[in-house]
């Protein structure tokens, strides 16, 4: 262990002594504080104004007067998905989706209003957290601490000396190794400082350790390639030419490009696509406002015969919400079959991408980060689901006192006729049936386990770029 | 010819460069770099292009048999305006494969009808997050932020490779001088970077029958930005410091200027300019519409008649239900919308104009917008684009309204003569 802590030791010493390395440290650093603290409190404030939406919805849907359940229905209710606490460290899909849905019945609108579609254009990379410092900034600091580890040495003939006084080549290139893990270590203090800040909001500090690991394995990966580059090349400017090449094509081009294969590989259909077909299939349903639609005379002839009555005036349920509530239910069977389609159409593409985290370390790090803060696909689809549950729920809960509290003859009458009309209006202490929405991650074990590619990715990496440096560390030349 | 004449020297330098040049493997694995990733960026921009052309295609023709099967059912012109939907989009333009910019995040088709238009053009048919996060391949992304790491790796150490190598004194004693030497060297190597750059985007411009104006002026933007980064590579070469610190500034300055000034103006200028948003819209028109359920019919008529006042002497409303009332409730709930609508197309507007000078001072980002703008692919587009299905909107209404309001007695052949969406209407 000495001899490692000896060599490590040196290192360090030696970039105390480079400008280069202290600038780019500095550089380094400010850019993470910047956008660790800009982040967070970009964040906050998200998470602070969508839940003042989310009470002021809920808020004017309880104060609504006394009046038919079905206008309710068509006056709908809002939802806003908050973001979970991980995401002041990775807002991952945040600013493109959409963050409020509008329930209604009959329908599922999409979700709106993504920042993406607002905020000033400023180019492809111009979204700036915190996680993607680590991603794409990071690996650079270490390939220009890291770069000039052995090939430094071999440079100035040192290496011969090292290894004629019997250090050996692989404790040599370990010694190395501890000196660039010191600085992944040092790299990921302002991260840790965010992931606290998401413990404290109410994140598991399980979630938060899987996210440092994950990063603290991506950093591995890099200054792994770094020390390799260095221990094989002659020459230290052919070295840093690899590895900014490397950098280019790992972080730069191969997302990009995994992008566009990931597209042509699993197209998806657009919504407007399927709506069309959609509505054909929803038409053939019968429209459960018209109690008289054909669609409905197995139903009315059902409920006629249960009750042992012959005319719907008779019945003791109001034929019109019990119609409401089949419509319904009928209509949400084939918005949900759409709904899911098109949900498994995102994924598929969304695995199409991610299989390229095989070839860029890059990949699998942003979707395990993802995964784990709780902002990717798998919780946008979550918060989709969980919006239209709480949509069938109060329309369908609407329908019921549709059902049971209004006389039918009432409810037929209603358009002329002024008496009946008040009679149909319901007492607004109906409308607590509407649950509070809150949308909160999934938990950590939940989200760890979804992110398994990604740690074997990432693992496999790692695996890989050990072995090698062993077999390097053996044939170590001056 | 006189020894030492400026062009013969010139011509003797070029001659010598051109042939060190062509010996130096390292040089034209890049160019060959270059290309491939044009042609590969240039290919996905074609192939999206030609989905989006196709998926139009089909809706185009689904959207016409649909309503003309749902206007068949049609029993009068309230149901006819209800239940029948119109396809708006925004069709790619012959440039839009070099810079597919916004279409990946906002919408660019929407299905409307006669209904409050608040509620309709919010909707996003937009693609999938995760890949709209990351951003497409396209050729705009290329030029922008692969080109000049390109030439910085190929440009950062003409000198300091040349002096590491103990060749740099003689260089420059032969060449006569040293600085067009230097400025020859890094030129030559830049044109093979912008020749490799530019040819695929040019082959794909010919395939798409992009006007030539248009070509042309795209290579005037790339050639610029192209120069800028030669220049600032020579400008930093020419520093007395070892390659790797050359390098380190010049990532540095790629850094700053392609992310970290873009990122910073984003959040200055979303700050500096606030927008209403987008749920408050929804909010206001959604309670106007439904409160029109239970006031008098006349609360509506009113604010109704102030914007339509042709329509004065035909507001009574008498049954419970009628048409005329129920669309003029939708129009209200627009109008009252219309200010926070109007403030937030107006934001979106300024901050995209802030947005264009800011990127003044980070080329990288002149260099996507140009070409977007170019692709009629920015933000501009998409806001036209939403006049475009408002005027659409507007001119539904029209037609709509002095049948409803005057009682027409219902004629589908008169349904022929409906307003149809035009693509690109207001285009040059």
């Amino acid at each position: 262990m000495k001899p490692l802590l000896f060599i490590a030791g040196a290192e360090w010493r030696y970039w105390q002594r480079s400008r280069l390395a202290l600038g780019a440290a500095v550089l380094l650093a400010v850019l993470l504080v910047a956008t660790t603290v800009l982040t967070a409190l970009r964040m906050q404030g998200e998470a602070a104004d969508r839940a003042h939406h989310q009470a002021e919805a809920e808020a004017a849907f309880l104060s609504q007067p006394a009046r038919h359940p079905h206008r309710m229905v068509h006056y709908g209710h809002y939802v806003f998905r908050t973001p979970a606490p991980l995401a002041r460290f990775d807002p991952g899909l945040d600013p493109a989706t959409g963050q409020s849905i509008f329930l209604e019945g009959h329908r599922q609108n999409t979700a709106m209003f993504a920042a993406s579609g607002d905020s000033a254009d400023l180019g492809a990379l111009s979204w700036l957290s915190p996680a993607m410092v680590y991603q794409l900034f990071a690996p650079l600091l270490l390939i220009l601490l890291g770069h000039g580890l052995i090939v430094r040495e071999r440079e100035a003939a040192t290496l011969a000396t090292l290894l004629a006084q019997g250090a050996a080549g692989r404790t040599l290139l370990a010694g190395k190794a501890l000196a660039l893990l010191s600085v992944v270590g040092l790299l990921l203090v302002p991260m840790t400082a965010s992931a606290a800040l998401g413990v404290l909001a109410g994140d598991s500090s399980l979630a938060a350790v899987a996210l440092l690991l994950a990063y603290g394995l991506y950093l591995s990966i890099w200054g792994a390639l770094a020390l390799l580059v260095s221990a094989m090349l002659r020459r230290r400017s052919a070295v840093l030419a690899a590895l900014v090449t490397l950098w280019i094509a790992l972080t730069v081009v191969l997302p990009s490009v995994a992008t566009s294969l990931a597209a042509i590989a699993a197209p998806m259909p657009g919504k407007l696509e399927t709506d069309l077909s959609m509505l054909a299939d929803l038409r053939k349903l019968g429209d459960g406002h018209n109690a008289n639609d054909p669609a409905f005379a197995q139903l009315r002839a059902d409920l006629l015969a249960r009750h042992g009555v012959q005319r719907v005036e008779d019945l003791p349920v109001n034929l019109r919400g019990v119609v409401a509530q089949f419509g319904e239910r009928k209509l949400t069977e084939t918005l949900n079959r759409y709904a899911s389609a098109q949900m498994a159409a995102e994924a598929r593409q969304a695995a199409a991408l991610a299989v390229h985290g095989w070839l860029t370390p890059l990949l699998a790090v942003a979707e395990a980060s993802r995964a784990v803060a709780g902002t990717d696909l798998a919780h946008h689809h979550r918060f989709l689901r969980e919006a239209e549950a709480l949509r069938y729920a109060f329309v369908q809960g609407l329908n019921k006192v549709h059902a049971e509290k209004l006389a039918y003859s009432d409810d037929v009458r209603r358009s002329g006729d002024a008496a009946a009309e008040e009679r149909t209006r319901v007492d607004a202490s109906n409308w607590q049936l509407l649950e509070r929405f809150a949308f909160a991650p999934d938990p950590a074990g939940q989200r760890i386990a979804r992110a398994l590619p990604q740690w074997l990715m990432l693992g496999a990496w790692c695996f890989l770029l050990v072995g090698a440096g062993l077999w390097v560390g053996n044939r170590l030349k001056p | 010819m006189r020894v030492g004449s400026p062009s013969a020297s010139l011509g003797f330098a070029l001659r010598r460069e051109a042939g060190l040049l062509a010996r130096d493997r390292s040089v034209w694995a890049w160019w060959l770099v270059v290309l491939c990733l044009s042609v590969l960026s240039v290919s996905a921009g074609l192939f999206e292009v030609h989905h989006q052309k196709a998926k139009l295609a089909r809706l185009v023709e689904a959207d016409r048999a649909d309503r003309v099967a749902v206007l068949k059912a049609q029993k009068d012109w309230g149901g006819a305006a209800y239940y029948s939907f119109h396809l708006t989009y925004d069709a790619p333009s012959d440039f839009a494969f070099a810079a597919l910019g916004r279409r990946d995040d906002t919408a660019w088709m929407h299905r409307v009808r006669m209904l409050a238009l608040e509620g309709q053009i919010h909707e996003r048919d937009a693609g999938n997050p995760v890949l709209a996060l990351i951003g497409r391949f396209d050729f705009a992304f290329f030029a922008a932020f692969i080109v000049p790491l390109v030439l910085i790796v190929l440009l950062h150490d003409l000198r300091a490779a040349e002096r590491l190598a103990g060749r740099h004194d003689l260089l420059v004693a032969t060449a006569g001088q040293a600085a067009p030497l230097w400025r020859l060297r890094a030129g030559l190597r830049a044109s093979g970077v912008f020749i490799a750059a530019a040819l695929p985007m040019l082959v794909a411009a010919g395939l798409s029958g992009t006007p030539l104006r248009t070509v042309v002026v795209a290579c005037g933007w790339l050639l610029s930005y192209v120069l800028f980064w030669t220049a600032a590579c020579a400008a930093l070469a020419a520093w007395q410091q070892a390659g790797e610190v050359i390098l380190a500034t010049l990532l540095g300055l790629w850094i700053l200027l392609g992310i970290v000034v873009p990122a910073a103006g984003r959040m200055a200028i979303d700050r500096v300019v606030p927008i209403p948003s987008g749920a408050d819209i929804l909010l206001t028109q959604r309670e106007a519409v439904n409160d029109a359920w239970d006031l008098p019919k006349a609360a509506t008529m009113q604010p109704f008649i102030e914007r339509h006042p042709q329509w004065a002497a035909h507001a009574t409303v008498e049954r419970p239900f009628e048409w005329k009332w129920y669309y003029a409730f939708q129009q209200v709930g627009d109008q009252k919308a219309q200010a926070l609508s109007e403030a937030y197309t107006a934001g979106r507007k300024q901050r995209d104009r802030l947005a264009a000078w800011l990127a003044f001072i980070a080329p990288p980002v002149l260099l996507e917008r140009s070409l977007q703008a170019l692709a009629r692919t920015d933000v501009q587009a998409s806001l036209a684009y939403e006049a475009r299905v408002r005027a659409f909107h507007a001119g539904l209404r029209e037609f709509y309204y002095p049948k409803l309001f005057r009682d027409e007695p219902f004629a589908p052949a008169a349904l022929e003569a409906m307003p149809r969406f035009k693509a690109g209407a207001d285009r040059d």
